[in-house]
């Protein structure tokens, strides 16, 4: 068994990347075999190979005024339909963008809106089958059919006490009418808009790592709509997730890869019963 | 034992339970700013060692880095301490400035470490010290949006002396004891001011943004009291504003160029420490002859007349001028793969003891050179959080993760 400090294989770094120091998102492309990079501070979408390495460039850059970017966040890949989804956590929107779309290009589809009921947009995935698409909002998750297009309103939503959901639900992954989700549950509170303050807080507050509602990660069906308790959940003391963040999913394996970012590090879950079509163990 | 935030052991096998005997072969990419981690494998994962439906299940593999790792770090040539910050495992590390390691199996013996929930400590990046008061500031970068002082003599889970909020993705801090406080904010492209003595919700007294500064993810800073100057290290990404949405594909008015982002160069900025607002710097070290990559840590030498740069992309220290301005080769830089320099992050002078101190993210290590040394130097002395070749994941604050089907790696973002 590893013993749980490894360097990393391969390393994508330096200023030709044209990465920035913070990246919240990140997809891979298997049928092109790419890596795909927000980069939030330059409002910029990066593609690379998938075998990149070092202080190689990116193959194409998705970025300018036809994009409408506004800081993206996190990034998505649509196997099926060979498209980029792209969540703005500031713009309260979602991009939608062609697989091989480069430069200063409009976006196939955004939505963006009072109706949508967009907030603190993080993990995005794609139902093919039910033509659907998940969306890890503030403290729910919404489903939009997969081709929407502007102020529609999300043809359901997850929420509610017994989904366990609270404050920043984060990376999302669907897998076969299932999603597969990080729910941090840590509550970030931002005292600032910019470099002003906002005047709405009274004191510093708690530390949003200090949550003591820990996270989980937690699987429902992308039919399941109101206040739902997740079919599936791995969480609690034994499984150190504290407030996971980042979910990625090896159905081959039946693997959940799932980062912390208060353990700093990444926690493998083998849990193959998670990715059966149907299955009569379901926890509900 | 010391335990982290939560109270769990700081060690590798905290939370990992469950002994297995598989090997799926894993591979951990890292892609984004800094290194990324991960890990290996061996056979592969049997059912056996699944568990039904989940629950409370332990993780089959863990990829954990359960020492220290380095990222600011400042230096007080009249105490005799030297301080680093540590994302990693979420703490403040004193150390006494002459401390060494005898073997390369060796730790250097810390002082004190400050580590615990109580302590607000959490992705923590700059720190500056001030000699006088005795202590030590520490800014978080993301996302507790926090700015701790601890006075030297803290050790262990204590609370701080005092507490600011400070903009979301502040990364780093300079200080000016009879002139205040100046800390970087990467997602707003400015700089904030504060009375070196702020706490709570104290708001800034001044900032510094817009599209004239030039600030371009800036990380970063050094206060020059002697040229009542600022020098900023900026990544060049440049953010576009909250504007436009939805207004097509053309600007709608004049300047609103400058509301979409963009990639610049790297550069180094210099402002008046008075200046304000959209305040043009007074100098700007940028271009294809300063070799920078990703700057981070910046201090200014006044008593020689350079600046320094820690440069992360290609693994070296960079010495300017300090006058220098526009396409200009650095004056010398410490490079090579005698020096140890991996992916450095902070950096420190002491012209007291003609050192120059910087901290390796790359791996467990803070190297000190003579200030003058130049091309391929070994350190002068080396302090190790770990044994010497102990890896690094190189995580830091890891948000997202992809799996590669392919070549069966997993990817994370820093």
């Amino acid at each position: 068994m590893a013993n749980g400090n490894m360097k990393p294989r391969r390393i994508i770094s330096g200023q030709t990347t044209q990465l920035g120091r913070t990246v919240h998102g990140l997809a891979y492309n298997p049928v092109h075999d790419e890596i795909i990079v927000p980069n939030p501070l330059s409002d910029a979408i990066l593609v690379f190979r998938g075998s990149a390495d070092g202080s190689e460039p990116p193959i194409r850059a998705i970025q300018g005024p036809c994009t409408r970017l506004i800081t993206p966040h996190a990034v998505s890949f649509d196997v099926a339909n060979q498209e980029i989804l792209v969540a703005s956590l500031t713009g309260k929107t979602i991009y939608v963008f062609p697989w091989n779309a480069s430069g200063n290009v409009a976006p196939s589809r955004m939505i963006h809106g009072t109706n949508t009921k967009l907030g603190h947009i993080v993990g995005l995935g794609v139902d093919p089958t039910h033509n659907l698409l998940a969306v890890a909002n503030s403290r729910d998750i919404l489903i939009f059919n997969r081709t929407d297009n502007g102020d529609v309103a999300p043809h359901a939503t997850i929420e509610g006490p017994r989904t366990g959901i609270e404050d920043e639900p984060w990376q999302l992954q669907v897998y076969r009418g299932k999603i597969f989700l990080a729910a941090s549950n840590h509550l970030h509170q931002n005292l600032y808009a910019g470099c002003v303050p906002k005047g709405t807080y009274s004191k510093v507050p708690e530390d949003p790592w200090l949550n003591p509602n820990l996270g989980f990660v937690g699987v429902w069906d992308i039919t399941d709509h109101g206040d739902v308790a997740p079919r599936f959940k791995i969480g609690g003391p034994f499984s150190g997730l504290l407030h996971p963040v980042g979910l990625a999913i090896n159905p081959k394996e039946g693997e959940i890869y799932v980062s912390d970012s208060v353990r700093n590090g990444i926690l493998a879950f083998l849990t193959p019963d998670f990715f059966e079509e149907k299955t009569q163990r379901e926890v509900r | 034992m010391a335990t982290d935030k939560h109270g769990l052991q700081k060690t590798t096998h905290s939370f990992q339970v469950r002994p297995r005997s598989f090997a799926a072969k894993f591979i951990l990419i890292a892609v984004g700013a800094l290194v990324l981690a991960f890990m290996t494998l061996g056979q592969k994962a049997s059912n056996q060692n699944a568990s039904c439906c989940g629950g409370d299940i332990a993780a089959a593999r863990t990829i954990v880095d359960p020492k220290p790792v380095f990222n600011g770090i400042a230096v007080d040539a009249s105490n005799n301490i030297v301080v680093m910050t540590d994302g990693n495992r979420k703490s403040l590390i004193i150390y006494s400035r002459t401390a060494s390691v005898s073997g390369p199996t060796e730790e250097t013996v810390p002082l004190r470490q400050i580590i615990g929930p109580e302590t607000n400590i959490g992705f923590v990046a700059g720190v500056v010290v001030d000699p006088k008061s005795r202590e030590v500031y520490a800014v978080n970068n993301d996302i507790e949006d926090t700015m701790l002082v601890m006075p030297y003599q803290a050790k262990g889970n204590v609370r701080p002396r005092r507490l600011l909020s400070v903009p979301h993705q502040a990364w780093g801090m300079a200080l000016s004891p009879n002139h205040g406080l100046a800390v970087t904010v990467e997602l707003h492209n400015g700089i904030v001011f504060y009375a070196p003595s702020a706490n709570g919700i104290d708001a800034p007294l001044r900032h510094i943004q817009g599209p004239a500064t030039g600030l371009a993810d800036p990380h970063g800073i050094a206060w020059d009291d002697v040229h009542n100057e600022i020098a900023v290290a900026n990544h060049g990404n440049f953010r576009g504003l909250l504007k436009n949405i939805g207004l097509g594909c053309v600007p709608a008015a004049p300047g609103d160029e400058t509301e979409v982002g963009k990639f610049e160069p790297p550069s180094v900025t210099i402002y008046s420490a008075a200046a304000k607002d959209n305040a043009r710097p007074s100098r700007k070290i940028q271009g294809p002859a300063t070799k920078l990559d990703w700057p981070m840590g910046v201090v200014v030498d006044s008593v020689h007349n350079e600046i320094a740069v820690a440069n992360n992309g290609d693994n070296s220290i960079l010495i300017f001028r300090r006058t220098s301005t526009g396409d200009v080769a650095p004056v010398r830089a410490i490079r090579g793969a005698h020096t140890g320099i991996n992916r450095p992050m902070g950096l420190a002078i002491d012209t007291k003891n003609d050192e120059i101190w910087v901290a390796n993210f790359g791996d467990h290590t803070a190297l000190a050179f003579g200030r003058g040394d130049e091309g391929d130097r070994r350190p002068k002395r080396v302090i190790r959080s770990a044994p010497a070749g102990t890896p690094s994941a190189g995580f830091g604050n890891p948000m997202a993760v992809a799996y590669d089907s392919k070549r069966e790696e997993i990817l994370a973002p820093n």
